[in-house]
C-alpha cells in the first residue's frame, strides 16, 4: 500500500453526469486516477460505479461532462479504439473457442507473424499462471482458471488501463483472496493502470492505493485506505468502511486549532481541528470511533489517556477477537468494542462491568 | 437524434418545447431504441405486408358487393346480413365452437397429467427427449396423420375390428366416423403438443421449494397442489386454451376428411365461398364474422372464469368451498343464461343472441375491473 | 416408484400420440389395396410404384423449391426480430412482435384467404412463389421461438468483450454472435423446412394450377386405389422429417450448451 510517488493524470472526470432515461445515474463526477495507479470504485450496489467504469470504457454514452483517458477527450472514441482493457463480472470468456484463441483474440489485426502472436500468448498465459493451457475448451475451465484467461486477454494488448468489473466476486472466499494478492502482485509487475470495481470494502481496502466511495451517483470521499479508514468524510462513508460508533455530542467552543467538545459519557474533552470531518451543518454532531480504539482494562492496567466505568450489554466471541457492546456510565447509547483474544485473559459476561480506556486523538468529529 | 427529436415533436420552439424534447428523446428515441427499431423493421415489414394489410383488406372485401365475375365498389351490410340470417352459417358456427371447446377441454385436460409427468417426474436431463418425443408427431405430415384417424376409426378400422375379434361388440361402432366426434378425437390428438408445451413451461418456472414450503406449512400434497401448484400453473393453462381454440376452430382439414356432412365447420363453409362459389365479399364476412365470435367466445370465457373466482372468493369467507363453488357456478349460469334471455326476448334471432352475449359480457368485465380497482 | 401412475398415463398418451404413425408403415407394406384390417401380407410395390407417378415428382420438386425459400427467408426474417427482441427495448415492441407472432394462433385459413385476397387484388399470379410468401408467414414465429432461445443465452457482455478487444459492430457479429447462434440458425432452418414441406392449407389456397406434396396428397384420397401409394409416400416423408427434426434437436442442444444455458427444452 505504497502511495506512487507524483504521477502523471491518466484518467480525468470533468462534472459527469449520466441519466437512464429519467433516472440520474452519475451526478457531477469530477475526479483524476493516475497513471500506475491502483485504483478502486466502491459502494454499494446502484452506486453508479460499475456505469462510471463502464463510461471510461466506453460501453456507456455521458450525457453531459468529460471523461479524458491519457489527456484525450473520449467523447465519441467508441469502445474499441480506447486504450483500456476489461475483465467482466462473468468474465465473457468465448465459449466457441480455446484459451489460447481467447487470449489472442484482440491480436487479429496485429501486424506481428503468427509466430510471434503464438510466443505472445504463451507469455501471457504464463504471466497469469496458465502455462500449458492454450488448447484447453474455454468452456472446460473453473472460475478462478475463467478470471486468469480474462486478465491474459486484456493484458496481452499492453492497455494504458486495465478495468476490473466486480472481478472476484463469482469466486469463493479462498479463492478470492489468494487473487487478490496475485491482482496486486501483477499489477506491480506490469505498472499500468488498475480501476477495480467493486461492493466489498475489505477488498477495497486490501487492494488500492486509491479510493473513491460512491453513494448515488456520486463520489462521497476519495482517499488512501487508510485515511479512508481513520478519517471518514460522512457517517455514511464510515458506515460502509468498517464498523463505526457514533455518540451525540455538542461543540462547546471552537478555535482554528482545537475544538471544545461535551459527549455523555465521553465527558468535556478537546479534540485537534483537523479532526473534525464533513462540512459544518452537514449531520448532526457526534463523535465517532472505530471498535478498537477502545479497550477494556483488566487488573492493574492503565489508561494511556482517558477511562471510564462501562457495563457489558452483549458478547459476540469470534476466536480470535471478541466483540463488546458496552454502555458507559452516563452514555445514552451502546458502543461496539473489539478485543484481541490474549491466553489468559477471561471473556466479559453480559452484565459485567468493565473499565474501558481510550484516546481523544483516534476519535473523529462529525458535525 | 436531435433531429429525429424534432420530428417527433413537432417544430415547438419554446423552451418549455425543447425540455420535452430532451426527455422525449432520452425515453423513447435513445440510440437503443433506434437500434432496435432498425433491427426489427425487415420482419415487422414482412409482416405489415403480408399480414396486417391483407387481414384489413378482408375486413374490407366483407363490405363491399359481389357482382357477377367482378367485385364491385359499393359499399354494402348485406353480406353480413346474409351471413347472421343464414342458418347454415348458425349451424356450422355453433358446431365449430362446440367441437373447439369439446377439442381444447379434452386436449387442456389430458395434456396437464402429461405436462406434470415431464416437470416433476422426469430427471432433468432426460426432459428434453420427452419434450422431443411428444413434439415429432406434431411436425410430421398433418395431412396422412389425420388420415390415418380414418383407418382407426373406421367401419373396418382398428377400433372396431379389435373390438369385433375380442368379442366386445358384433357390428361395428359407426357413432366415431364421419360426425363431430371423429372431428374431435382427430384434433385433439393433432393439438396435444400445444398444449402440453406452455402448461409445462409454466410448471417448469415454479420453484420447488414453494412446494416444500406448502408441505412444511402442513397441507397434504393434495392441497398443496391444489393451493400452490395448480394457481402458478394456471398462467400456462390459460395459454394453452388460447393456442388450442383459436386454431381449431378454423381447421379445415380435419372436418373435411373426417366430418362428413355433419361435420363440416367454418373453415369448410370459408373455403366453399372462396374457391367454389368464388364470392370473395361473402367468404371475407364469413372469416370476419367467425373471428369475432373467436372473440366473444374469448371475452365470455375470460369474464366468466373471472366472475366465478370472484364469487367464490366473496363466499369462501362465510361458507365451504363445497357451496362456494356451488354459488359460483349458479353466478355464472345466471349470468350467461340472462344475456340469452336478452337476446331471445329482443328478437329470438341469432345474431341477437350473440349480440347480447357480447355485450352483456363486456358489461360484466368492465364491471368486475371496476370492483376490482375499488378494491 | 414415485409417479409410477403418472409414468403409465405417460406412455399411454405417447402410444395415442404415435398410433398414427405406428400405423403408417403397416399399411405401406400391406399388401391390400384397401386401408384396413386385417393385414394381407408383406409387399413392396406401392413403394414401387411412386416411382411412376410423374405428378408426384413434380409436387416434390416444388415441395423441395418452395421448403428450402421459406426455410432461408423465414430465418432470416427470424434472426433480425430475435436479436432485436433479445437485445433492445424500443417502443412498441410488444405490438410489433405480437404481430409478427399472430400466424402462430391464427387459423390458417384465415391467413391463406387473406393473402389470397391480397395477391389477386394486386394481380399477382397464383404460383409457388405465392406459396412461398405464405409458408414464411407461418414460419416466421417457430424460427423466432428457436432463434430468441440462442440470442437469450447469449451474454451481451461476450459482444462488449469482443468490442474492448478491438473488434468493431460487423467482426463481432461474424466472430462471436454469428457461430455462437449458429446451431440455432441450423436448427432454424431444418424445422420451418419442416413446416414448410408439411404444410397444406397455404398451398392448397395459394398454389393456383400447381401442387406441392400436401396438395398432391390430399389430391389423391379422393381415390381410393391410390391410397396405399400415398402410405408409402408418407411413411418416406415421416422417416424425412424425424430425420431433419432430429438433426435440429441436435443443434439446438449443441447451441445451448455452447454458449453454456441452461437446457430448458422444447422447441417452443
Amino acid at each position: 500500500m505504497t502511495l506512487p510517488a507524483e504521477q502523471p493524470t491518466m484518467i480525468e472526470f470533468k462534472d459527469v453526469h449520466k441519466y437512464y432515461g429519467d433516472y440520474h445515474a452519475l451526478r457531477g463526477i469530477t475526479a483524476t486516477i493516475r497513471a500506475g495507479e491502483f485504483f478502486s470504485l466502491l459502494g454499494p450496489s446502484g452506486c453508479g460505479k460499475t456505469t462510471l467504469l463502464r463510461t471510461i470504457a466506453g460501453f456507456e454514452d455521458i450525457s453531459s461532462g468529460v471523461v479524458m483517458i491519457d489527456a484525450k477527450d473520449m467523447a465519441g472514441v467508441p469502445a474499441n479504439q480506447r486504450p483500456t482493457n476489461m475483465v467482466f463480472q462473468s468474465y465473457a470468456i468465448f465459449p466457441h473457442l480455446t484459451v489460447a484463441e481467447n487470449v489472442g483474440f484482440g491480436l487479429r489485426k496485429d501486424p506481428r507473424t503468427k509466430e510471434e502472436k503464438a510466443k505472445a500468448v504463451s507469455e501471457a498465459l504464463e504471466m497469469v499462471g496458465l502455462t500449458g493451457f492454450g488448447a484447453r475448451a474455454a468452456h472446460a475451465l473453473s472460475g478462478g482458471q475463467r478470471q486468469r484467461v480474462a486478465l491474459a486477454r486484456a493484458l496481452i494488448l499492453k492497455p494504458k488501463v486495465l478495468l476490473l468489473d466486480e472481478p472476484l466476486s463469482a469466486l469463493d472466499k479462498k479463492m478470492r483472496e489468494q487473487m487478490q494478492v496475485e491482482l496486486i502482485k501483477l499489477q506491480r509487475q506490469v505498472g499500468i493502470t488498475f480501476i477495480l470495481v467493486t461492493h466489498d470494502q475489505e477488498e477495497a481496502l486490501v487492494m488500492s492505493d486509491r479510493i473513491a466511495v460512491m453513494f448515488d451517483g456520486e463520489i462521497a470521499q476519495l482517499d488512501d485506505p487508510e485515511t479512508l479508514y481513520r478519517k471518514p468524510a460522512n457517517r455514511r462513508v464510515a458506515n460502509f468502511i468498517g464498523t463505526m460508533n457514533f455518540l451525540p455530542a455538542k461543540i462547546v467552543s471552537e478555535t482554528s486549532q482545537s475544538i471544545q467538545v461535551e459527549a455523555a459519557g465521553f465527558g468535556s474533552f478537546t479534540v485537534a481541528a483537523d479532526q473534525a470531518s464533513g462540512k459544518k451543518g452537514d449531520e448532526e454532531t457526534a463523535v465517532g470511533f472505530r471498535p478498537e480504539t477502545l479497550t477494556i482494562l483488566f487488573d492493574d492496567q492503565k489508561a494511556s489517556d482517558r477511562e471510564a466505568m462501562a457495563t457489558v450489554e452483549e458478547v459476540v466471541y469470534y476466536g480470535d477477537m471478541t466483540y463488546y457492546d458496552i454502555r458507559l456510565d452516563g452514555a445514552p447509547v451502546a458502543m461496539r468494542l473489539s478485543m484481541r483474544n490474549v491466553p489468559g485473559r477471561p471473556v466479559l459476561d453480559i452484565g459485567a462491568r468493565a473499565r474501558v480506556a481510550w484516546s481523544t486523538a483516534a476519535l473523529v468529529l462529525f458535525r | 437524434m436531435i433531429k429525429i427529436g424534432l420530428q417527433a415533436e413537432g417544430t415547438t420552439e419554446s423552451l418549455g418545447g425543447t425540455m420535452a424534447q430532451g426527455r422525449l428523446q432520452r425515453r423513447i428515441l435513445n440510440p437503443e431504441a433506434i437500434n432496435g427499431l432498425k433491427m426489427i423493421s425487415p420482419t415487422a415489414l414482412y409482416a405489415t405486408l403480408l399480414l396486417a394489410v391483407p387481414l384489413f383488406l378482408i375486413f374490407l372485401y366483407s363490405f363491399l358487393t359481389d357482382g357477377y365475375l367482378t367485385i364491385e365498389r359499393i359499399p354494402t351490410f348485406g353480406n353480413y346480413v346474409e351471413t347472421w340470417t343464414s342458418p347454415v352459417f348458425e349451424k356450422v358456427l355453433m358446431r365449430s365452437l362446440g367441437v373447439s371447446m369439446a377439442v381444447t377441454a379434452a386436449t387442456v385436460l389430458a395434456a396437464f397429467p402429461m405436462a406434470y409427468f415431464v416437470s416433476f417426474y422426469v430427471e432433468p436431463s432426460k426432459k428434453s427427449i420427452w419434450l422431443f418425443l411428444i413434439t415429432i408427431p406434431f411436425w410430421t405430415s398433418y395431412l396422412i396423420r389425420v388420415f390415418l384417424w380414418l383407418v382407426i376409426l373406421g367401419y373396418n378400422g382398428v377400433i372396431n375390428s379389435t373390438l369385433m375379434g375380442l368379442g366386445v361388440i358384433t357390428e361395428p361402432i359407426t357413432a366415431i366416423l364421419y360426425n363431430a366426434n371423429s372431428v374431435v378425437i382427430t384434433l385433439a390428438h393433432a393439438y396435444a403438443p400445444f398444449a402440453i408445451l406452455p402448461i409445462f413451461v409454466a410448471l417448469e418456472k415454479i420453484d420447488r421449494s414453494l412446494l416444500e414450503a406448502g408441505r412444511d406449512l402442513g397441507e397434504s400434497p393434495l392441497m398443496t397442489f391444489v393451493r400452490v401448484t395448480l394457481p402458478l400453473a394456471l398462467p400456462g393453462v390459460v395459454s394453452a386454451i388460447m393456442i388450442v381454440f383459436i386454431p381449431t376452430i378454423g381447421d379445415y382439414v380435419t372436418p373435411s376428411l373426417l366430418g362428413g356432412p355433419e361435420g363440416k365447420m367454418v373453415a369448410n363453409l370459408v373455403q366453399l365461398q372462396y374457391l367454389k362459389l368464388d364470392n370473395y365479399p361473402m367468404g371475407s364476412a364469413t372469416a370476419v364474422s367467425s373471428m369475432a365470435m373467436v372473440g366473444i367466445a374469448l371475452i365470455v370465457g375470460f369474464a366468466q372464469s373471472k366472475l366465478f373466482r370472484r364469487v367464490y372468493g366473496a363466499f369462501i369467507g362465510y361458507s365451504n368451498a363445497g357451496l362456494s363453488i356451488l354459488a359460483a357456478l349458479a353466478a355464472v349460469l345466471i349470468s350467461f343464461g340472462a344475456c340469452i334471455v336478452v337476446g331471445v326476448v329482443a328478437s329470438g334471432a341469432f345474431f341477437a343472441i350473440v349480440l347480447a352475449v357480447a355485450i352483456g359480457h363486456i358489461a360484466l368485465l368492465i364491471w368486475l375491473k371496476s370492483q376490482e380497482s375499488k378494491a | 416408484m414415485k409417479g409410477g401412475g403418472f409414468k403409465i398415463y405417460a406412455v399411454a398418451y405417447l402410444i395415442f400420440l404415435y398410433a398414427p404413425i405406428i400405423l403408417l408403415p403397416i399399411f405401406a407394406f400391406n399388401n391390400a389395396a384397401i386401408i384396413a384390417f386385417p393385414l394381407s401380407g408383406f409387399t413392396t410395390k406401392w413403394f414401387q410404384a411412386l416411382w411412376a407417378e410423374p405428378a408426384l415428382w413434380n409436387a416434390a420438386k416444388n415441395s423441395l423449391i418452395v421448403g428450402v425459400s421459406t426455410s432461408i427467408l423465414s430465418t432470416a426474417l427470424g434472426v433480425f426480430a430475435a436479436r432485436a427482441s433479445t437485445r433492445y427495448n424500443f417502443p412498441g415492441k410488444g405490438g410489433i412482435l405480437g404481430m409478427i407472432m399472430l400466424p402462430l394462433v391464427l387459423p390458417e385459413i384465415i391467413l391463406a384467404v387473406a393473402l389470397l385476397v391480397l395477391l389477386l387484388g394486386i394481380g399477382v399470379p397464383l404460383s409457388m412463389f405465392t406459396v412461398t410468401l405464405g409458408h414464411v408467414l407461418v414460419c416466421t414465429p417457430f424460427s423466432i421461438a428457436i432463434l430468441s432461445a440462442a440470442f437469450q443465452s447469449l451474454d451481451r457482455s461476450l459482444e462488449e468483450a469482443s468490442y474492448d478487444l478491438g473488434e468493431n459492430a460487423v467482426t463481432t457479429f461474424w466472430l462471436v454472435i454469428l457461430p455462437l447462434v449458429m446451431p440455432g440458425i441450423i436448427s432454424s432452418l431444418l424445422i420451418t423446412f419442416t413446416i414448410s414441406l408439411d404444410e397444406f392449407i397455404m398451398a392448397f389456397f395459394l398454389a393456383g394450377t400447381e401442387s406441392t406434396l400436401p396438395v398432391y396428397i390430399f389430391s389423391q384420397f379422393r381415390f381410393p386405389q391410390a391410397v396405399p401409394v400415398i402410405m408409402a409416400l408418407g411413411t418416406i416423408l415421416v422417416l424425412l422429417s424425424i430425420t431433419l427434426l432430429s438433426i435440429a434437436e441436435y443443434f439446438r442442444r449443441r447451441g445451448i450448451a455452447r454458449t453454456g444455458g441452461k437446457d430448458t427444452g422444447g422447441f417452443l
